[in-house]
């Protein structure tokens, strides 16, 4: 297995673990060891003082900041506002990011002028841009659906550029002799083929693309989770705004665990493995 | 020809694709450098002289020229840069320092591998810009938050990277290492150490330009100084071309600083050369 990944830079895969007996084992031990962890922080916190509580809140205030959050239908119409421009931008990434790098991983005139270009983009940090979208777009929607569209559809291009690239040879040509040309070529083989490459792109691509919306939030922001992180660190709320943090976690793990499962579902033939060692 | 044909599914179909697919590294680079001057010419025409974009938003680039001249010639851009490279060299210092000797760690230690790594890799998973307001909170408006959000995006690639560089060294030369009678530091010498670095300096990749992000966040939401903040004030101010000028000297740090990483692994490590491409 290596760690350098179709688009190089940004992925690791997670090695798989064979399945043994004693996994169960560890397990527990993880659970024991985060207990601990949270059972020493409180004692510091609330029992011995030794970091003012302002500062850093005990686990049971963040735990109640985090219930009471979850009853808060202010909180729900953030994360309603957060989700739905995160999810038109990444729409909008996939659909740009799936048919450009397709074009450009089939045509090797395109591969030759334009993938330069897009993998110096690729690499540069676009978040720099976020002050000049906001100042052109507004502080509305707008703005942060084309932050996270930005910012998302580079690696799905890239990713599903490689995909398109390393189809094996032979499967087209074996399409060919079967009479499969064009479009149905492309919907018959290439893109069956290049479809996990793609995934992988747009769960990179996902967790970008909430970096760009939270920053959006933060920059110029009438509402959504980033806002109300924002305002609640600015408060010196710092029980809710470790909740909200731990909602982001919990969300960007939600996402990511949600597409390595299509990924699998999709196309079960692939081993991470195999695509990460392909290019 | 046959071998023409074999590179590719795609190639070998004549015309240009084939002409350019045919071509040396010094030519393709030439076509390159050409497509890069057509480019900036274009962008030049169109918002500079036929004027089709406002240029406000989008500066032609003989303004993000100028724009780069008075950021210089102000002080403003030495001052700023310096800020930022001292904030992004420490962060980056302390994710070292703390990534590959728990990478290690957990490449040594099962135990450790099992309790650490579901904890770095849920925090992995979560944009870093999630906890920049507590870094906010908790270290103030100057570089110390700056330093909190490099440190933190660029430690888990390593740590991550030395870990799983270590879980997949390739048992059989483990065994023979040890039916080769080799100690335990010999091991980690002449075995764990050659098949781990690869995988370091691919995580090290990763970390600058995570590490650079991280940067530009913490600077752009929260800091009076740096490039972020030099970016953000010519934003608000409508001096875009300023703006402009200062977020390409940011990604020059950044593919530069991926050039370093990528000289220093050939200049230590020439046996990982063949993995880049």
């Amino acid at each position: 297995m290596t760690v350098t990944s179709a688009t190089g830079t940004n992925r690791i895969v997670r090695p798989r673990r064979v399945v043994r007996s004693g996994e169960g084992k560890w397990a527990w031990l993880l659970v024991g060891v985060v207990a601990a962890v949270l059972l020493v922080w409180e004692a510091a916190v609330s029992w011995l003082q030794l970091v003012p509580a302002a500062f850093l809140p005990p686990p049971t205030e963040i735990i109640a900041a985090f219930v009471r959050l979850l009853g808060e239908p202010e909180f729900w119409q953030a994360f309603v506002y957060s989700m739905q421009n995160l999810l038109i931008g990444l729409a909008l990434a996939i659909v740009v990011g799936v048919v450009v790098g397709l074009a450009v991983g089939w045509s090797p005139v395109l591969r030759f002028t334009v993938a330069p270009f897009l993998w110096l983009l690729y690499s540069t940090p676009k978040v720099a841009l976020a002050p000049l979208f906001i100042l052109i777009l507004g502080l509305g929607n707008e703005s942060k659906i084309a932050l996270v569209f930005l910012l998302a559809v580079f690696p799905i291009i890239l990713n599903t550029m490689e995909g398109a690239v390393t189809v094996s040879p032979s499967l087209v040509s074996a399409g060919r002799v079967f009479g499969v040309n064009g479009v149905y070529l492309g919907w018959k083989v290439i893109f069956p083929a290049t479809l996990p490459y793609s995934l992988s792109g747009i769960q990179r691509g996902a967790a970008l693309g909430f970096t760009g919306e939270v920053l959006g939030e933060f920059l110029g922001g009438t509402g959504g989770l980033g806002h109300l992180l924002e305002f609640a660190a600015y408060q010196f709320m710092m029980a809710e705004a470790i909740a909200l943090v731990i909602v982001m976690v919990i969300i960007a793990n939600l996402t990511l665990w949600l597409i390595s499962t299509l990924r699998r579902r999709l196309a079960p033939w692939y081993d991470d493995r195999k695509i990460v060692g392909a290019s | 020809m046959s071998t023409f044909l074999a590179s590719g599914p795609n190639l070998g179909r004549g015309g240009i694709g084939a002409w350019l697919a045919g071509l040396s590294a010094r030519g393709k680079a030439l076509v390159l450098a050409a497509e890069v001057v057509v480019m900036l010419v274009l962008w030049q025409l169109v918002v500079g002289v036929l004027g089709w974009i406002n240029p406000v938003f989008f500066p032609p680039p003989s303004a993000i020229w100028q724009g780069f001249l008075e950021l210089w010639s102000s002080g403003v851009l030495a001052t700023n840069a310096l800020v930022s490279l001292q904030a992004w060299l420490t962060g980056f210092a302390i994710a070292v320092a703390i990534g590959i000797p728990l990478g290690l760690l957990m490449g040594t230690s099962l135990p450790v591998d099992r309790v650490v790594g579901p904890i770095a890799w849920t925090i992995y998973a979560t944009p870093t810009i999630a906890y920049q307001p507590l870094a906010k909170a908790w270290f103030g408006f100057g570089i110390g938050p700056v330093i909190f959000l490099v440190a933190i995006s660029a430690v888990f690639p390593i740590l991550l990277n030395v870990a799983a560089g270590m879980r997949t060294t390739n048992p059989s030369i483990i065994r023979a290492g040890t039916v080769f009678g080799a100690s335990r530091f010999q091991l980690y010498r002449s075995v764990y150490l050659p098949s781990t670095v690869p995988f370091l300096f691919a995580g090290l990749r990763q970390a600058v330009v995570l590490a650079t992000i991280g940067m530009v966040v913490a600077e752009l939401t929260g800091s009076a100084q740096g490039m972020g903040a030099v970016i953000i004030r010519a934003a608000n101010t409508y001096q875009t071309d300023q703006a402009f000028a200062a977020i390409a000297l940011v990604v020059v740090w950044s593919v530069g600083m991926t050039q370093v990483v990528t000289l220093v692994e050939r200049w230590v490590a020439p046996w990982t050369r063949k993995a880049r491409r």
